[in-house]
């Protein structure tokens, strides 16, 4: 019957809508990029083979495929070292994050309730401008001959300039920069919620105002480290940009070989494989966020 | 005709008469021994918030082991003294002495006081043991030492089953014993209780009551507790403070309150009053004589200075007037009237009678003590009466 059965199908819609999502935008690219990790480098266009064809059959293209890459990859240091890289730049990065951002988001969530909005908006006013163009300034400040060498001159803290352009240093600053919104937000999130007559509580029971915020604040608040450290961990592994325009040639991060050599040296197989295995160095970190989610989700309840 | 309801009122409100359990002596009163120091003493003490002037030049002693309840509608300013009293809001002015040390700019963590907050403030990250110890574990205790005393007042609470569950796997009950219990975990010399009771049914609340006092007695602790309960301050406190818009009206035991309230206010706030305006028409022998608005004359021992002509107000309890149908012996004091509305309440019965002068006057009888009269019903003419040291007569 119509007037039972739609309702019922309209349901299977909204069920189904977001896993179609993610069979389309995520699961299919997934397995043509595995694909392409199994293929074989080739001077041609697509530069990789085999190419599926009715005409020499399922079997035969399946032949082709092979893990090559992989062992290619686990066989030079370059790629291991590169991954290692990423992962160290990525935490140091994370943690420096953090401490920027735990000062912020407690002031900010310490302000009058009727300034909170306004520091919110400054926090993320800078995303209205692109950010190619936020990195690029940050060039312009960290060059030898840039703002900060000359502000720092200025001010008599330094006679020599700044070499921190083209150095890990410069990637530090630059994802420090750019995903301090991503900690900042989680953590203040955390922050509000605290309930102010917890604080209150811990000091009439005796505790000093630095043991009350190690004893209830920042344990409070852990939810809120933990959505911010992965939200900038996780993309700062696979980092391209910043690396690419801030770093030096020893600032080795996985995301400047891949790029390197899908573009540079057209080995887009080589690639891929990079790529898959950038992602299954993020699904331990992936999967911890997820189930970090679901557990403060349960415990909102 | 006109049904009775049991609803109007509860007979509860009169104040148990004895020894109390918060103030086991019988002759409990060091209010009254002008040579015992306060533990407390509140010297002069204003808030204000900006323009807005939460408590007014307040002055309070409280004494060892008193039960004290702070007592007053909402926004009248009694948390608001508590919390200065805790720490968390600095007088204006004045100053706190507490044991004989002005405490007025010590930071809460310094205190001899702990307080139970409205909202209990548990820590959600910490089990109940790890509530309980937490203010032992600031004074570096040993950890064996702080095991015992968590016990102890897990155990004086009824609370050891729970000792590992989180703050958010307890009932509203629990988690209230659980604020008391750490609270109560440090022996402090006093405890500040703001509005405790608040979030439990009304059942659970007096559960709760004759546990406060239980362990208010069973540690000698002195208790402030922040209510705008009447029932639930007449319960507890050995003294009550009313407050109004950040003044302190009145200050008494449950009884004197109820037995000669200062105001108009404080009789209607606390129990049920029957209230006459009233001129004086003379003043002699320590007794007032009342015309009142309402047509009759009205004759009241008093010690409260007034003279002829002021305007005055008699204060009335239900229960301490008698209702007959035979008009009394005496003319003093003796109003007719008709009976409008009866609440029967089991036990006893509330009369509702309109007077001739078209006042409505509440009067109670016990019911099996008349069992032998005539019962009184609807539409009945009867007579009021009381004895000339019933009623107080109020000028505020
Ligand atoms: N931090 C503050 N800033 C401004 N005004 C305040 C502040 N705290 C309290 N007040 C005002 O002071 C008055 C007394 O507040 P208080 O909390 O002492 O009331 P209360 O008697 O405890 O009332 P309730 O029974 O509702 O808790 C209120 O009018 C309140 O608005
Ligand atoms: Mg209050």
């Amino acid at each position: 019957m119509s007037s039972s059965s739609s309702p019922d199908i309209r349901r299977w819609y909204v069920i189904a809508a977001p896993y179609l999502w993610l069979l389309i935008f995520f699961l299919i690219p997934f397995f043509v990029v595995f694909k392409l990790s199994l293929s074989d480098v080739a001077t041609a266009i697509p530069p990789y083979t085999p190419i599926f064809s009715w005409s020499t059959g399922i079997w035969e293209f399946f032949s082709q495929l092979d893990f090559e890459n992989y062992t290619f990859i686990f066989g030079d240091p370059l790629y291991i070292n590169a991954y290692f890289s990423s992962v160290k730049i990525a935490a140091v990065a994370t943690f420096l994050t953090l401490l920027v951002a735990y000062p912020m988001a407690y002031g900010m969530a310490r302000a009058p309730k009727a300034w909170q909005p306004t520091l919110m908006m400054l926090v993320i006013l800078p995303f209205w401008t692109s950010f190619l163009i936020r990195i690029y300034a940050w060039i312009a400040i960290l060059k030898p001959e840039g703002f900060a060498t000359l502000f720092l001159t200025k001010l008599g803290i330094i006679s020599e300039p700044l070499q921190i352009m083209n150095t890990t240093t410069a990637v530090y600053i630059g994802i420090v920069y750019s995903y301090l919104p991503f900690m900042l937000l989680p953590l203040y999130a955390s922050l509000e919620k605290i309930n102010p007559s917890l604080l209150e509580a811990a000091q009439d029971l005796g505790s000093r105002p630095w043991r009350s915020f190690w004893q209830v604040t920042f344990p409070l608040s852990l939810p809120g480290v933990f959505a911010g450290c992965l939200l900038v961990f996780i993309p700062a592994v696979g980092e391209f940009v910043i690396p690419d325009l801030l770093g030096g040639s020893d600032t080795l991060m996985i995301g400047k070989t891949l790029w390197t050599e899908f573009f540079n040296n057209r080995d887009w197989p080589l690639a891929s494989a990079v790529a898959v295995l950038l992602l299954f160095v993020l699904i331990v970190p992936i999967v911890i966020f997820q189930r970090q989610q679901q557990l403060e989700r349960e415990a909102g309840r | 005709m006109t049904v009775a309801t049991a609803s109007q009122s509860t007979p509860t409100l009169t104040p148990r008469a004895g020894p109390r359990t918060a103030a086991p002596q019988s002759g409990f009163a060091p209010w009254n021994d002008p040579k015992k120091p306060p533990i407390v003493r509140f010297e002069g003490i204003t808030k204000r918030f900006d323009d807005f002037v939460a408590v007014k030049n307040i002055t309070l002693d409280i004494y060892e082991r008193e039960f004290f309840a702070l007592l007053g509608p909402s926004g009248c300013g009694k948390s608001t003294l508590l919390r200065m009293l805790g720490g968390f809001e600095k007088p204006t002015e004045g100053k706190i002495i507490v044991a004989g040390q002005d405490i007025t700019d010590m930071p809460p963590y310094d205190r001899p006081v702990n307080m139970m907050f409205q909202s209990y403030a548990l820590f959600p990250h910490m089990t109940v043991e790890g509530n309980i110890g937490f203010g032992l574990r600031q004074e570096g205790m040993p950890k064996d030492k702080i095991a015992e005393r968590v016990d102890e007042a897990m155990g004086m609470l009824e609370l050891r089953q729970f000792a590992k569950r989180k703050p958010n796997q307890l009932s509203g009950g629990q988690q209230q014993r659980v604020a008391l219990a750490r609270a109560i975990a440090k022996k402090p010399r006093i405890v500040l209780l703001d509005e405790p009771l608040g979030a439990l049914d009304k059942k659970l609340r007096q559960q709760a009551q004759f546990e406060l006092m239980r362990i208010q007695e069973t540690t000698g602790t002195t208790f402030i507790i922040v209510t705008h309960d009447q029932e639930e301050a007449m319960t507890v406190a050995s003294r009550i403070a009313v407050m109004d818009k950040g003044d302190l009206v009145q200050v008494a035991t449950p009884g004197d309150i109820y037995e000669n309230p200062k105001t108009r206010y404080i009789s209607g706030f606390i129990g049920d009053v029957n209230l006459f305006e009233g001129k004086v028409s003379a003043v002699a022998d320590g007794c007032v004589e009342i015309e009142s608005t309402e047509g009759s004359k009205l004759k009241t021992r008093s010690a409260e200075p007034v003279s002829v002509g002021q305007q005055v107000w008699l204060a009335l309890r239900p229960e301490k007037i008698r209702i007959s149908h035979d008009q009394p012996s005496s003319t003093v004091n003796a109003i007719p009237g008709k009976v409008e509305d009866i609440g029967y309440l089991g036990s006893i019965s509330h009369y509702h009678v309109r007077t001739a002068g078209g006042q409505r006057i509440t009067a109670l009888r016990a019911n099996a003590a008349h069992a032998v009269e005539r019962s009184i019903s609807w539409e009945d003419s009867v007579w009021l009466d009381w004895p000339v040291d019933a009623g107080v007569v109020l000028t505020r």
